[in-house]
C-alpha cells in the first residue's frame, strides 16, 4: 500500500546538505522568481477534546504559506486553519504580523478563505493577487513555491504525472487530484505550498510522499469552483451523487446484467438516503450507462477532455455546483431509461452520525454524572489511528449502520459515554458506550430530547433506559441535582452541564 | 484471556514461560483471618501407580483447508484412576487425538487407550485402558470435598523438566469462579492454589488427606503472575461422574439471562426495594435459553433454591460466598431451580426448568470435529464458530461484529449458523470475484441461507432460467454471479488443481 503523510512530518526529515546545491539549477526565468504573492501564515489550534467534551485538548501551531488573491483574500487549506483559535498573517520579507479570520472555509474541499481581522492599510502594498490556473495536462512542467528565511522564494520543478480522483484529508472527500513527481525539500512556513504553473497558481499540495518523491496537489480547478461558488456570496459546497458503485468489468455478471456487448456503464450497490441519486430516482441494481453526455465505462471513468480518463464522480463533485442539472442514463430492467434531476449537498450536520465537526465541541449533557452524547465520527476516531479495532466495536458497527436508526426517526444516535464518580452514579461507574432509548418513558431522538426528557421525572426518578444491558438504570433527581452542582465547581472543572447548538 | 494452558511438554514451554525447577512453596503467614488452620498431610498414602502418564497423538483441525486431515502433532498430561480402569483427566490433554496411551509409574510398557467420554465444557474426560488387565491390581483415588483457603495440597503428576512423576506442594491460595480456556467461554468453580502447576500436571490430582480435592488444569504464564495455579474442584468433578453415570455426557445448563448488581440508591428505589444489601437486577434474559418468558428486565432476584442472593450477586454455599450461578452448576438438564423474586415490588417465585443454551456453543472452541464446508468453483462456505475466526484471522468488521453480538443481538434466531465465503480459490472463473471473501453469505439462488446444508441445497436449485447460480451477500449489495455450465466445469478443475478430495463435509447425518 501508498504510504501517504502530509508534508511538514515528511520533510524534516530530509538531509538539508543533500540538497544545498540544488537551488540554483531549480531556479527558472528571473521574473518568477520575486515573490509578489506569498504570505507567511501562522496558525494557533486547539482542538476539542472529543471524548471530555467540555475541555479543549493542548493548543499546537502550525506554519504554512497563503496565497494572496483578489479582494486581500488569502488562499490557505482548510487543514490549516481548523480549530484555530488565533490566525496570523507574516510578509515574508519585512516580518509585518497581521491578525486574521476565516472568511469561508470547506472542510470536504479542504480549502480557506482567510481576510484580515481588521483594516489596516498598507499592509498588502507590494504584494500582487495571484491568478487560479485551471488547465494542466499530465506532464506539465509545475513549480512548488517555498519562502526562505528572509522572504526569497525557493522554486523546486515537479511534474504532473497522473491526474486522477482521490481523497483529501477527510475520509468522504473524493476530488481531483493532481499526482506530481519531484524533489521537494523542506523549508520552514511549509504546510500548504503553493504550485504554480507560468506565475498562476496552479494548486496546493496535499501531501508528500518522500520516498516515491510524489506529490499530491489540489488543483486549480477545484480551487476555482470552490471560489466561484463564493462568488455570490452563498456559499453552497460540492454536490455528490450519493451511490456506491461496482464495475462490470466480469462477462458472467455483464451478461447476468442483461448488458450487451456495446453497453458499458456501473451497477449501482448502494443509493444513499437523503442524496442527490436517490431525489433523481436512481435505484439499486441500475447500471449508470451515461452521465450528462459522458459515457461511462466499466470501471466507471469517463473520457474528460482535458484530463483523459477520469472517474464519473468528478462530472459532479467537480464540474457542478449544488442546484444544477444532471442527466443520467441508466439500464434498469434491460431498459435503457434517462434521469434527470438537481444536484443537492448533505451538509456533515444533517447526517445521523455526522462525518466531522470543526471549529465547536461535540454537543454533551451531565445529569449526576452520567456524560450522554451523540455519535459522530471524530468521538470514534478519538480512539486513536486504529479506532475502527480499538473504539467500541458496537458503537464503530452503529456509525456504519445508521438506516434502523433513521427508520426509528432518530436524527441523532444518543449514547452514555462515560460515568463521572458521584453520589448518583454509584455501582454505574463501569457503564459506557450504551445507546439510550428513553429516558423517563420519552423516546430520546437527540440531545435537545434528553434534555427535556430529564424535565419530566416520575416519583422523583429519573428512568434512563438503554438499547443493551444493563437495559434499565436510574437516578434520584434531588441528589442528581445536587452532583450536577458540585460537578459544576467541582475537581472535573465542567463549566457548563450541557451544550446543546 | 491470558491463561496459557497446561499440555504439549515440548511446544508450550517456550509459550507458557514457565519457571521449570523448584519452587519453595512457603506456607503465607495467618494474615488473612481464616478460621481453619492448615492441615498438613505429610506423606500421600494413596497409591501412586493410580496416577499415570497419558500421551496422546493429535491431529489439529485445519479450518482453512477443511478437506486435510489437519496438522499431527503429539502431547502428554496426567490421568488418575477414579474406578476399575476408569481414568480422569482434562478433555484438553485428549482433544482433536487420533491415538492414546497410557503409561505407569514404574513400567516403560505403553498401553493403548480410549476415550469414555469428554465434557468440554469443564476441561474433564474419562478414558480406559483398551486391555484393563495390567490395572486390575491398581487402588482407585478417594474424591474428597472442597478444601478450606489456606490448607495444604498436594500437586502429583508428570509436568515437564523430567520423565518420572513429579510432586510439588502449595495452599489453596482462592477459591472462585474462573474461566475455562480450553472451550474460552464456559466459567465455573475452580480453586487458585500456590503450587507449581506446569505444562504435563495437567489432568493429574491434587491431593489433600489421601484423597483428591482437584484436577490441575491450568496456570498463568510466569510472565503474568507467579505461583498462580488453577485446579478444577470435586464440585465439578463429582458433577462430571454423575452426569456420565448414565452413559452419556449431557454438558451443563444456563440459566442464560444476565444481572447487574444493585447498589445504587435510586436503583433500590425504583425496584421497592428494602436498603438490606440484597438482590440483583435482571437486566435480560436470552430468548432461547431457560428463563426465556420467565424473567423480565427489572426483576429482582433475591434467592435462588432458598439462598439469599447478596446485590453483588453473590450466595453462600457450605460456608464460603459464591457466584449464585453455583446452584446452576450443580444441576442437570431437566432439573428445576426455583428463584425468588421482586416484580414490581411483589414477591414472587418463579420456577425455571434449565436446559442447554446451545447457540452459546458457537462462541466457544470446537474439538473432534471435522472442519464442515461446501466448496463451489473455488468458492468455499463454511459456518461462523470461534476455530474458523481464529484460523481465518477475519477481521472484516461486519462478520466480527456479527460473531461478538450473535448472542447479545440474538442473531441466531435468524441464522442459525452464519455462513461465511471465507476464501476463493483462484480460477479463471471466479476471478472477478476476488475481494470477496470474509462476507455473510445472505441468499443463494433466492434462497435465504440459515444453516450450511441450505448452502449445499440452494446451489443444486435453478432460479429464473437456471443460467446462473446467484449468491448475494450480506451488505455486500453485490450479488455474486456464475455462469453454471462455466462454474461447474470449473468446479471439478478446481478441485482436481488445488487437490480437493470431497467438495462439502456437512457433518455426521
Amino acid at each position: 500500500m501508498k504510504k501517504i503523510l502530509f508534508v511538514p512530518l515528511l520533510l524534516t526529515l530530509m538531509s538539508g546538505a543533500l540538497f544545498a546545491e540544488k537551488k540554483p539549477a531549480a531556479a527558472p526565468a528571473a521574473e518568477s522568481a520575486v515573490n509578489t504573492s506569498l504570505l507567511k501564515v501562522n496558525v494557533t489550534m486547539q482542538p476539542w477534546n472529543q471524548r471530555i467534551p467540555w475541555q479543549k485538548t493542548s493548543p499546537s501551531s502550525r506554519r504554512g504559506l497563503g496565497v494572496l488573491l483578489e479582494g486581500n483574500r488569502i488562499l490557505v487549506t482548510a487543514q490549516m486553519v481548523a480549530d484555530a483559535t488565533y490566525i496570523e498573517l507574516e510578509k515574508a520579507d519585512t516580518g509585518y504580523r497581521l491578525p486574521a479570520k476565516v472568511k469561508a472555509v470547506d472542510y470536504d474541499a479542504n480549502l480557506a478563505l482567510l481576510e484580515p481581522a481588521q483594516a489596516v492599510d498598507g499592509f498588502f502594498s507590494g504584494l500582487k493577487p495571484m491568478a487560479v490556473e485551471t488547465n494542466a495536462r499530465i506532464g506539465d512542467a509545475l513549480q512548488a513555491w517555498q519562502l526562505d528565511r528572509a522572504g526569497e522564494l525557493i522554486l523546486t520543478p515537479v511534474t504532473i504525472n497522473k491526474i486522477l480522483t482521490s481523497r483529501y484529508v477527510l475520509e468522504t472527500s473524493f476530488f481531483l487530484v493532481y499526482e506530481a513527481i519531484g524533489i521537494i525539500r523542506s523549508e520552514a512556513n511549509s504546510f500548504t505550498l503553493p504550485v504554480i504553473k507560468n506565475g498562476k497558481l496552479a494548486g496546493l499540495l496535499l501531501n508528500y510522499d518522500s520516498k516515491n518523491q510524489s506529490a499530491s496537489v489540489l488543483p486549480g480547478p477545484i480551487i476555482a469552483h470552490f471560489l466561484k461558488d463564493m462568488a455570490d456570496g452563498n456559499y453552497q459546497g460540492f454536490p455528490s451523487l450519493g451511490v456506491e458503485y461496482q464495475q462490470t468489468l466480469d462477462e458472467q455478471f455483464r451478461e447476468y446484467l442483461g448488458m450487451t456487448k456495446g453497453q458499458s456503464g456501473v451497477y449501482i450497490s448502494n443509493v444513499a438516503k437523503g442524496g442527490s441519486a436517490e431525489n433523481i430516482g436512481v435505484k439499486e441494481g441500475d447500471i449508470i450507462l451515461d452521465m450528462n453526455g459522458h459515457p461511462v465505462d466499466a470501471r466507471g471513468d469517463y473520457k474528460d477532455e482535458q484530463f483523459g480518463r477520469l472517474n464519473m464522480s468528478h462530472i459532479v463533485r467537480g464540474q457542478s455546483f449544488v442546484g444544477d442539472t444532471v442527466k443520467i442514463k441508466v439500464l434498469r430492467e434491460g431498459k435503457e431509461q434517462m434521469l434527470i434531476g438537481k444536484l443537492t449537498r448533505k451538509a456533515a450536520k444533517d447526517f445521523v452520525v455526522p462525518p466531522y465537526l470543526f471549529d465547536k465541541g461535540a454537543n454533551f449533557l451531565v445529569m449526576g454524572g452520567l456524560i450522554f452524547q451523540e455519535l459522530s465520527l471524530p468521538f470514534l476516531q478519538s480512539f486513536g489511528a486504529e479506532w475502527e479495532t480499538s473504539a467500541p466495536l458496537r458503537l464503530t458497527f452503529i456509525a456504519r449502520h445508521t438506516e434502523e436508526y433513521e427508520k426509528q426517526g432518530k436524527r441523532k444516535i444518543v449514547f452514555l459515554a462515560g460515568v463521572l464518580p458521584t453520589r448518583s452514579t454509584q455501582g454505574y461507574d463501569r457503564l459506557g458506550g450504551l445507546i439510550i432509548t428513553q429516558v423517563n418513558g420519552k423516546p430520546i431522538n437527540d440531545l435537545t430530547d434528553l434534555d427535556s426528557a430529564f424535565k419530566e421525572p416520575q416519583d422523583s426518578l429519573h428512568k434512563i433506559e438503554f438499547e443493551e444491558s444493563p437495559k434499565v438504570i436510574w437516578l434520584d433527581t434531588i441528589v442528581a441535582e445536587s452532583d450536577n452542582t458540585k460537578l459544576l465547581g467541582g475537581a472535573y472543572r465542567l463549566g457548563t452541564l450541557k451544550r446543546i447548538e | 484471556m491470558l491463561k496459557s494452558k497446561f499440555l504439549l511438554p515440548a511446544a508450550l514451554v517456550a509459550l507458557s514461560g514457565v519457571v521449570i525447577g523448584q519452587q519453595s512453596t512457603e506456607k503465607t503467614p495467618d494474615a488473612a483471618p481464616v478460621p481453619t488452620v492448615a492441615v498438613v498431610p505429610d506423606v500421600v498414602p494413596v497409591s501412586w501407580e493410580s496416577i499415570v502418564r497419558i500421551e496422546a497423538s493429535f491431529l489439529i483441525p485445519d479450518y482453512r483447508t477443511p478437506w486435510h486431515a489437519g496438522h499431527p502433532t503429539g502431547g502428554s498430561g496426567t490421568g488418575w484412576m477414579v474406578g476399575k480402569n476408569k481414568f480422569i483427566t482434562n478433555a484438553h490433554v485428549i482433544s482433536n487425538s487420533t491415538k492414546l496411551v497410557i503409561r505407569l509409574m514404574d513400567n516403560p510398557e505403553p498401553y493403548e487407550a480410549r476415550i469414555l467420554f469428554i465434557a468440554h465444557d469443564c476441561d474433564l474426560a474419562m478414558i480406559e485402558a483398551v486391555n484393563p488387565k495390567p490395572f486390575e491390581k491398581l487402588k482407585p483415588l478417594e474424591v474428597g470435598g472442597v478444601p478450606k483457603l489456606n490448607t495444604e495440597v498436594t500437586v502429583v503428576g508428570y509436568p515437564i523438566g523430567g520423565e518420572r512423576v513429579s510432586v510439588t506442594r502449595g495452599v489453596v491460595s482462592r477459591i472462585d469462579f474462573q474461566g475455562y480456556s480450553h472451550s474460552g467461554i464456559d466459567q465455573h468453580l475452580a480453586i487458585q492454589i500456590d503450587a507449581a502447576i506446569n505444562p504435563g500436571n495437567s489432568g493429574g490430582p491434587v491431593l489433600q488427606e489421601h484423597k483428591v480435592v482437584g484436577v490441575a488444569f491450568q496456570g498463568y504464564s510466569g510472565a503474568v503472575a507467579q505461583n498462580v495455579g488453577y485446579m478444577i474442584p470435586t464440585p465439578v468433578i463429582g458433577r462430571f461422574l454423575k452426569d456420565v453415570s448414565d452413559g452419556h455426557y449431557d454438558h451443563y445448563t444456563d440459566i442464560a439471562a444476565s444481572h447487574f448488581p444493585i447498589e445504587n440508591p435510586a436503583q433500590i428505589k425504583a425496584l421497592k426495594l428494602q436498603d438490606d444489601g440484597m438482590g440483583v437486577m435482571v437486566s435480560r434474559a436470552e430468548s432461547a435459553g431457560a428463563a426465556s418468558g420467565k424473567l423480565n428486565t427489572g426483576d429482582v432476584i433475591l434467592a435462588i433454591d432458598g439462598n439469599p442472593v447478596f446485590n453483588n450477586g453473590l450466595i453462600k454455599v457450605d460456608g464460603e460466598m459464591m457466584d449464585m450461578n453455583e446452584i446452576v452448576e450443580r444441576k442437570f438438564a431437566g432439573d428445576n431451580i426455583t428463584l425468588d423474586i421482586l416484580r414490581d415490588g411483589k414477591k414472587e417465585k418463579v420456577d425455571i426448568t434449565l436446559k442447554r443454551f446451545l447457540p452459546y456453543l458457537t462462541m466457544g472452541e470446537q474439538y473432534n470435529q471435522r472442519p464442515r464446508y461446501v466448496l463451489f468453483a473455488g468458492l468455499l462456505f463454511q459456518p461462523m464458530d470461534r476455530n474458523l475466526m481464529e484460523a481465518h484471522s477475519i477481521r472484516d468488521p461486519l462478520v466480527s461484529y456479527t460473531f461478538d453480538n450473535y448472542l447479545s443481538k440474538e442473531i441466531y434466531k435468524e441464522r442459525p449458523e452464519v455462513v461465511i465465503l471465507t476464501s476463493i480459490l483462484p480460477d479463471e472463473v471466479n476471478s472477478y470475484l476476488q475481494g470477496f471473501q470474509q462476507s455473510i453469505v445472505d441468499e443463494v439462488n433466492g434462497v435465504k441461507i440459515k444453516t450450511l446444508a441450505d448452502v449445499a441445497e440452494a446451489l443444486k436449485k435453478k432460479e429464473g432460467d437456471g443460467k446462473f447460480v446467484v449468491i448475494k451477500l450480506l451488505e455486500r449489495n453485490r450479488p455474486l454471479v456464475l455462469k453454471r455450465e462455466l462454474a461447474e466445469a470449473a468446479h471439478k478443475r478446481i478441485m482436481q488443481t488445488y487437490r480437493v478430495e470431497e467438495d462439502s463435509y456437512l457433518g455426521n447425518e
